[in-house]
């Protein structure tokens, strides 16, 4: 378990039995990117077979918020990981709608459909 | 009465004309402070500078790499013409290897500097002014100041410091290429008496001092004619009829004024024997 | 939605209300823009809550220009207030003014797309000149906001090989570029075909819905206007003929004449009829006078000397 630093988003990284559960929190904007861009490539560095985000805590996400998780996706898909999204609240989820992003990303309601 | 009246009326005339030019000269001046201002606010800034190298970069291509050949050959016949035109009246005094001499000042003095700006103000400044004030029609410079982008720092300062560093570059190519059309006059007109020993005449005749005060003035000149074709761009009102009049005018006043400048310099450098 | 279209109706000014709902995105107050001595507006007072999409809509010459202009900044008032996401534009010094500009976009008339840079580059410069993301991040939000105006096969187009529409969409995903809290739209229909007018009207619903975005509309197409609308404001010679939400409009749209001069006009306005208030005005008197002058008049030469 890590827990992660005052300026970044990512609250919480723990290894569960299925997968490696990143969870985010407050605000995912542009004044915390380049956190959550090196911090996600941390995460992505172990190696696991599924990460699962969990974005409960998550109440505005920006575009550049989003298009981290795209560098994400990106670099998971290169390296055979599965990634999953959870727990996104309504004003989240209309960003990745508004943008077709629902269409590239995995999507579940929540976590335990995540780790199932 | 009536004649005194239509006395004031010109007076008036006169008047507002004369406060339109302060005007215009006073708004290119806040121009000038405001580029001013935003170069010393790239420099300061480290990802600006970047980007404005860039830009800068691009301009200096535009504006002065086009223009080297035209300014090369216009040069070049003009160090014909002067080399034909000094020799007859010379030849009387025995001084026709004179020719040399004073076509290295004439030219590294005078003319490189005025003829290449005149023809980059042709070139690039009614280019400027047309570019900037189609950008003024096409509210693209209200688009960059609602995103607020500086319309200075991100148009005007790249085109000024461009006509700047394209002008000194260019004298130093034309102050050759009027040489070497004296040289070749000389060689193949007037005579031995004239291309034996012409460069070495003209490496005798000319100094620092005057390499430099045609560099000074090329600097000068560009910072000119670059203020001056972003002023009318920017005044731009009315359509594709405001662009044309404004590349027209930008040709006018700038020609005006580099001889005016032009003038202004040579009187102080003559006082001051630089 | 009654109790705020009612807290409207009351416009200019209600302090007492405000003070209890949320700070609107957008405060004018009583603002008067003098332009060479002429009035252009006098004494427009409106706000637009946060979330919601203020239409603004009068004849040619009303002042909706000139009030787009105060809104984002770039006139400042003659005398009265626009307050933008609680600053007071009129107060602001230039640096703070930029920073609030970041916070807002504005799809202009024309798309106003810098024309020498890609449909991709010119969605990219805010990004590029205001924050420090990497490339690989910037071209990600550009392609994403291209997708959201259907325009990424355009992306390494110039701007002079794409149609009036899709320029427009790319003014949009440029205006969008940095996630704006408010924005503002110059005439968003205007000589675009019915297709691409309704599609523009859905994205500017879509981004109120969905993003939360607060818009201004300036337009003149009324069926744009009551689609996006929730509140809308008639301008006419530079005063504020009457707020409300789009509901009342309609019912003054589709009623009968009410010999209210103002309502006829809004009504004249909103069917775009040619007989009304607003054409009586344009008839001016004196005409079999003027046309005798002109014929009882001696030649004049043409050429009359140097002045």
């Amino acid at each position: 378990m890590v827990e992660a630093k005052l300026n970044s988003p990512v609250r919480q990284v723990r290894q569960e039995p299925q997968a490696l559960v990143v969870t985010l929190a407050g605000d995912v904007d542009l004044h915390r990117t380049p956190e959550l861009q090196q911090e996600l490539v941390r995460v992505v560095e172990r190696r696991p077979r599924r990460i699962v985000l969990d974005l409960t805590a998550v109440q505005y996400m920006d575009s550049s918020g989003v298009a981290s998780l795209v560098k994400l996706l990106s670099s998971t898909r290169r390296q055979n990981i599965e990634l999953k999204l959870c727990g996104m609240a309504p004003r989240v989820k209309s960003i990745f709608e508004i943008t077709r992003l629902d269409t590239v990303f995995d999507i579940c309601p929540a976590l335990k459909d995540a780790l199932a | 009465m009536d004649a005194a009246s239509t006395q004031s009326r010109r007076l008036t005339h006169l008047g507002t004309r004369g406060l339109d030019v302060i005007r215009y000269i006073g708004g290119m001046a806040l121009l000038l402070q405001e580029t001013a201002r935003a170069a010393a606010g790239v420099l300061a800034s480290r990802p600006h500078r970047a980007s404005a190298a860039a830009h800068l970069a691009r301009q200096v291509v535009r504006l002065g790499i086009r223009s080297v050949g035209i300014v090369a050959l216009v040069q070049f016949f003009v160090g014909v013409i002067l080399a034909l035109q000094m020799a007859p009246p010379l030849e009387p005094f025995g001084y026709v290897s004179m020719v040399a001499n004073i076509i290295g000042v004439a030219v590294f003095r005078e003319l490189g500097p005025l003829i290449s700006a005149i023809v980059l103000c042709g070139f690039a400044g009614a280019s400027i002014a047309a570019e900037l004030g189609a950008m003024v029609v096409g509210e693209e410079v209200e688009a960059l100041e609602a995103h607020a982008i500086s319309p200075v720092r991100f148009l005007i300062l790249p085109r000024l410091a461009g006509t700047v560093i394209a002008m000194i570059c260019l004298c130093v190519v034309a102050d050759l290429a009027g040489c070497l059309g004296g040289y070749l006059s000389s060689l193949l007109v007037i005579g031995p008496a004239a291309h034996l020993g012409y460069w070495a005449r003209i490496a005798e005749q000319l100094t620092v001092g005057d390499f430099l005060t045609g560099l000074i003035k090329a600097g000068v000149f560009g910072l000119i004619l670059g203020l001056l074709a972003c002023f009318e761009g920017l005044r731009v009102r009315g359509g594709a009829e405001g662009v044309g009049r404004a590349t027209t005018m930008t040709v006018v006043y700038t020609i005006i004024s580099l001889v005016l400048v032009d003038c202004l310099f040579t009187v102080l450098f003559f006082v001051c024997k630089l | 939605m009654i109790d705020k279209a009612d807290s409207l109706l009351d416009a200019p000014v209600a302090p007492a209300a405000a003070a209890e709902a949320p700070p609107p995105a957008i405060a004018v107050v009583d603002l008067v823009s003098v332009l060479d001595g002429r009035p252009v507006l006098d004494g427009v007072s409106f706000d637009v809550p946060r979330g919601k999409t203020l239409v603004i809509m009068g004849p040619s010459g009303c002042g909706k220009t000139t009030l787009l202009r105060h809104l984002i900044g770039s006139m400042r008032p003659t005398r009265g207030r626009v307050e933008l996401l609680g600053h007071n534009l009129g107060e602001l010094a230039e640096r703070d003014l930029e920073a609030v500009r970041r916070r807002f976009g504005i799809l202009f008339q024309s798309g106003a797309l810098f024309n020498s840079m890609t449909v991709a580059e010119n969605v990219a410069l805010p990004l590029r000149e205001h924050t420090r993301l990497d490339a690989a991040t910037i071209d990600v939000i550009v392609k994403m906001k291209l997708e959201l105006v259907n325009l990424r096969a355009a992306a390494n187009r110039m701007p002079a090989e794409i149609s009036g529409g899709m320029k427009k969409r790319a003014g949009l995903a440029r205006a969008i570029a940095l996630d704006p809290e408010v924005l503002f739209y110059d005439e968003p229909s205007a000589g675009l075909d019915p297709v691409t007018s309704a599609e523009i009207d859905q994205l500017i619903i879509d981004l109120t819905d969905k993003l939360g975005v607060t818009s201004v509309v300036v337009t003149h197409e009324m069926d744009s206007a009551f689609r996006v609308a929730d509140t809308m404001v008639m301008l006419d010679e530079g005063k504020v003929l009457r707020t409300g939400a789009r509901q009342e409009f309609q019912l003054l749209r589709d009623g009968p004449p009410t010999g209210d001069r103002a309502s006829d006009l809004i009504r004249q306005f909103l069917t775009g009829s040619s007989h009304g208030p607003i054409t009586d005005r344009r008839l001016s008197g004196g005409y079999a006078d003027d046309i005798l002058m002109a014929a009882g008049r001696a030649g004049r030469p043409l050429w009359t000397g140097w002045r």
